[in-house]
């Protein structure tokens, strides 16, 4: 079994500079045939580029890009198996929809025969719910008619990896909701592997396989959503993706000291300056006065979201504190009040140990 | 030898700078080019200098700082207009045109500003019937002696008994031709449009110029060089037709392409012909046994002349033997005045370009008035052009 | 009384718009109107124009023929020699030209736009001349080559002067080409080549037809470069009204001419318009 049975595409030591400037460091990365993978970070970090280098538009200054079993380091972008759905879909403004989507299948040789090329439009149409808008011009269609037909231009050339470079960004949340549910359900139509480029991180969460957080040119992490999230390999992932408090502690045999002098049962092996990382959702609020933990302060803020609220606590000596809770009950007593005093409990579980 | 060698050089980068700023100057020997482009214009404004060998009493009256000229290219002597401004403070402005045509159509536009111009013999008396030229003061115009002057050029000047216009020189229109390059010996106009169309199949010009160009054609065949007969228009026109895809160029300006040598022969006028022969030996100036046309430019204040006072008092200047010697020897063509002839050096005297003997001259027409207004002459010229 | 905003919008757009269409008026309008009432008068016997109401000028347009002939066809035909030259200038200044060097060369495609036109064309004079180029061709073994004086040397004068104008809006046009839509096409199987006919040159067709346009248009009026490269034997329906109204001058017969010219551009624009709308779909192509 080689490894392009398993992989559609592999970094290699993969090094991009331009001038002086190393936008992408000593990349090593496969991803599996047929999965959709998300490449997660914020802006600059890389992961546009490493898109690229795969689409053909940027060439590593060191190590290797395979696709399938192929290093295509030296292949131009027009002769590479893949297809890419541009982040403003750069869709061809002279074209109607029908000929924007044929544009790759009549580029192909030997040549297609044109009642083959419209019955696959016809069909890609159909797969982005564009059936009938075939004749109409680019600049006469919504946005999110647009990304469509950008996604039915790509995939209507069966590529072995459809890129896509921040496709919803450009959308209203309502219909990026739509969207994502839509490519993840195209992608288990077509089976084809889809890397996904995005900064958002709850897109990334929600629609891939696996997720590769970058930041500064390198992979973070490289791991199944919800890995990433309960897991982050360290404090940059933890705080990119989703929410997290931090606070810093010093470990000691049985417990972490706190700023404030308290003390939290801790069975590690860390010792030493220490950041604390807890999710909002894994700690609890309780006024004062009955259990109250190692934790005590007072809520500043609070953020009532139907199902959830969000409570903001200050604690002397600590810092601030999102908590998360549940409501339990349609009481509106069970909704703490700014100002009042209360104690902060967590699940330790959650509870995770980063070096300072 | 040695001049027509270096002639044949490509020409260099200080030529080609000097070429332009002669350009500018306005006196270059492009008659059509300057005429069409209007860009001609040049203005040779001097500080006020001493007053020179001129006699400056003339000049009762406030004469302004600035007056304007129209006239022919390369048909003065820059220094005359500078030492005029030395001797009067009036700044001399300089207007080149193509023809006689074009002066007309400037005048009847109106607005000019001409203060002085150069028409041709057969115009003055149509100027005169427009009421666009102005009778003479004679008693501004002291230096001009009647007596002196030949009337056999200087007649047409006077319409009616009364003077509108000053002679400035006479002349005759004949061929110049390369004899380097045409073998053929040429002594006629019949001959002229015959090789035209042989030996020096397109290498030979014939002018932008109604009078001259139909005028020859005309002559070749028999006919009066200021013939408006529809017949014999007609022939002409054909004679023309066919020879045009033959012709190098239909152009007044072709001294350069004579002296370039792309054009082997031309229609040419005396002053120069004059020139032509003096810098390159081999082209000679022919007048046709046939025919051909004789003339006389004049000078002459427009009515509308904004700065009437100067331009009498350029006028009288130019009248001056003194100064018209000068010019004459700077321009190459012939003069009418018995006192400048006097004072003209031999070698110019001689020189039987500019002073052809009289039998040569006996074939030649003036041109005739009637030519300047005839629609079907214009027409025709326009037409042969067009085709 | 205060001002409505309606009001005072309109009073904006008069203050923008009024010194040009006073300027319009006063040298456009004016001078064309003139045209008309000459074009349906008489010559004067010494030429020049007298009252009349006469459409005998334009019976006369048949003489011309050659002349309009020449010009419809020399006016696009030198629009497209202008075209294939300036395409390739334009393509390399837009596209493959150094960012920094981008507007030093576009400004040396301008320069020489300050100087005459007739300045410049005079110097081809020189260069075609015999004592230019057909002098270094002997040299060669080519003895008494003529290029003055023929349609070609026109052809060239007009390439030559009308350089500029083709590859400005064609620059522009591929300036602001999206490159992404270069990389599209890559990315969908198109070699450069393949792209470039398929994106590129669709694209910058807008700055194309502004260009073919505008250069020929313009040449429907030349006649310096007719006159000065051709000898005064190629000629331009241009060159036949300098004729007629600074040496024949026939004012009518001359009007007659430009009006009728002027009418077959404004037709020509029309259709041409027409076309490009069809062509794109739409309403927004700026032809001219």
């Amino acid at each position: 079994m080689s490894a392009s049975d398993i992989h559609d595409i592999e970094f290699r030591s993969v090094t991009k500079r331009y001038g002086d400037v190393t936008a992408v460091t000593d990349i090593n990365l496969a991803v599996p045939k047929g999965a959709f993978v998300a490449l997660l970070g914020p802006s600059g970090c890389g992961k546009t580029t490493c898109l690229r280098m795969i689409g053909g538009f940027e060439q590593p200054s060191e190590g290797d890009v395979f696709i399938g079993d192929i290093r295509v380091n030296d292949l131009p972008a027009y002769r590479r198996p893949v297809n890419m759905v541009f982040q403003h879909y750069a869709l061809f403004p002279h074209l109607d929809v029908e000929n924007n989507v044929a544009y790759g299948l009549r580029q192909q040789r030997p040549r297609i025969a044109s009642a083959e090329i419209g019955k696959r439009v016809g069909a890609a149409l159909e797969m982005v719910r564009l059936t009938g808008f075939g004749r109409r011009r680019i600049h006469e269609l919504s946005g999110g008619q647009q990304q469509r037909v950008a996604l039915a231009r790509a995939i209507v050339n069966k590529p072995k990896v459809l890129l896509l470079d921040e496709p919803l960004a450009a959308l209203d949340r309502k219909l990026r909701t739509d969207m994502q549910m839509e490519l993840q359900s195209l992608q288990r139509d077509l089976g084809i592997t889809f890397l996904l480029v995005t900064h958002d991180q709850e897109e990334a969460l929600s629609m891939s396989d696996l997720v590769c957080v970058m930041s500064a040119g390198r992979i973070r992490q490289f791991a199944r959503p919800q890995e990433v999230y309960d897991r982050p390999a360290d404090l940059f992932v933890a705080d990119f993706v989703g929410k997290t408090n931090k606070m810093t502690v010093t470990a000691e045999p049985g417990l972490l000291r706190l700023g404030n002098g308290a003390t939290l049962p801790f069975a590690g092996p860390e010792r030493g300056q220490a950041v604390l990382a807890l999710r909002p959702e894994a700690m609890r609020i309780a006024r004062s006065g009955a259990s109250g933990g190692p934790l005590v302060g007072e809520v500043t803020h609070r953020i009532f979201l139907g199902s959830l609220a969000e409570y903001s606590v200050a604690v002397p000596g600590v810092g601030e504190f999102l908590i998360s809770t549940n409501r339990h009950g349609l009481d509106a007593n069970d909704l703490i009040e700014p100002g009042e005093a209360v104690s902060i409990g967590y699940n330790p579980e959650a509870l995770r140990l980063y070096p300072a | 030898m040695s001049k027509s060698y270096k002639d044949n050089l490509p020409i260099t980068a200080s030529a080609l700078t000097d070429e332009f700023m002669r350009f500018k100057r306005g006196s270059v020997t492009r008659r059509h080019f300057l005429g069409v482009t209007g860009l001609g214009l040049a203005a040779s404004v001097m500080s006020r200098g001493l007053p020179g060998a001129f006699n400056a009493e003339a000049f009762a009256g406030n004469l302004g700082t600035q007056m304007s000229l129209a006239t022919w290219p390369n048909y003065h002597d820059p220094a005359t207009f500078e030492n005029f401004t030395k001797a009067t403070g009036v700044a001399v402005e300089v207007n080149v045109f193509g023809s006689n045509e074009e002066m007309l159509a400037k005048l009847q536009a109106g607005g000019t500003g001409w203060d002085l111009f150069v028409p041709t013999n057969y115009t003055i008396s149509t100027y005169a019937k427009l009421k666009l030229i102005d009778p003479l003061d004679m008693s501004k115009l002291s230096a001009f002696s009647a007596a002196t002057e030949s009337p056999r050029f200087t007649h047409e000047g006077t319409v009616d008994g009364v003077t509108y216009a000053l002679p400035k020189n006479w002349g005759t229109t004949g061929m110049s031709i390369n004899t380097a390059k045409v073998k053929t010996p040429i002594s006629s106009w019949k001959q002229y449009f015959e090789v035209a169309m042989t030996e020096a199949d397109g290498r030979a010009m014939v002018h932008d110029y109604q009078l001259t160009t139909i005028g020859s054609a005309l002559v070749s065949l028999g006919y009066s060089f200021n013939s408006i007969k529809s017949d014999e228009l007609a022939k002409a026109e054909e004679l023309l037709i066919k020879l045009k895809p033959h012709l190098y160029g239909i152009n007044s300006d072709y001294q350069p392409a004579m002296r370039s040598t792309d054009a082997w022969m031309t229609m040419c006028w005396t002053n120069d012909g004059a020139q032509l022969a003096r810098d390159m030996p081999e082209i000679i100036y022919v007048l046709g046994k046939d025919g051909g046309e004789i003339w006389t430019d004049f000078y002459a204040i427009p009515k509308s002349a904004a700065n009437k006072p100067a331009g009498y008092a350029l006028l009288n200047y130019l009248m001056t033997p003194e100064n018209a010697v000068k010019e004459h020897i700077a321009n190459g063509a012939p003069t009418t005045d018995s006192r400048v002839l006097a004072m003209l050096p031999a070698d110019v005297t001689s020189n039987k370009i500019v002073y052809p003997d009289e039998a040569a001259l006996t074939p030649l027409e003036f041109g005739a008035a009637i030519t300047l207004t005839d629609p079907n002459r214009a027409e025709l010229m326009a037409r042969f052009k067009a085709a | 009384m205060a001002m409505t905003i309606a009001t005072r919008k309109r009073l904006v757009t008069a203050l923008l718009i009024g010194p040009s269409a006073a300027w319009l008026s006063l040298f456009l309008v004016l001078p064309f109107i003139a045209i008309l009432v000459f074009s349906v008068g008489e010559r004067a016997p010494e030429g020049g124009y007298q009252a009349a109401f006469t459409f005998a000028q334009f019976m006369n347009l048949p003489a011309r023929a050659t002349a309009f002939w020449n010009t419809m066809i020399l006016a696009p035909v030198g629009a497209f020699f202008c075209l294939l030259v300036a395409y390739p200038t334009a393509y390399y200044l837009a596209i493959k030209a150094p960012a920094r060097y981008r507007m030093l060369l576009v400004s040396l495609v301008v320069v020489p736009f300050w100087t005459s036109l007739l300045v410049r064309t005079y110097a081809w004079i020189f260069i075609l001349g015999a004592r230019g180029l057909p002098n270094l061709l002997a040299l060669i073994g080519l003895p008494d080559v003529r290029l003055l004086n023929t349609p070609g040397a026109v052809l060239l004068g007009i390439v030559y002067g009308y350089l500029p104008l083709m590859i400005m809006p064609i620059y522009v046009s591929l300036e602001k080409l999206d490159c992404r839509l270069l990389e599209a096409s890559a990315d969908l199987g198109a070699s450069p080549v393949r792209s470039f006919f398929n994106v590129t040159l669709p694209l910058s067709l807008p700055g194309v037809a502004t260009g073919v346009a505008l250069v020929t248009i313009l040449l429907l009026g030349e006649y310096l470069i007719p006159q000065l490269l051709g000898g005064g034997k190629v000629f331009f329906i241009g060159n036949a009204l300098v004729d007629l109204f600074l040496q024949s001058r026939n004012w009518p017969y001359g009007s007659a001419i430009a009006v009728t010219l002027v009418s077959v551009v404004v037709l020509i624009i029309t259709l041409a318009m027409r076309l490009a709308w069809r062509f794109a779909g739409t309403r927004q192509v700026d032809l001219v």
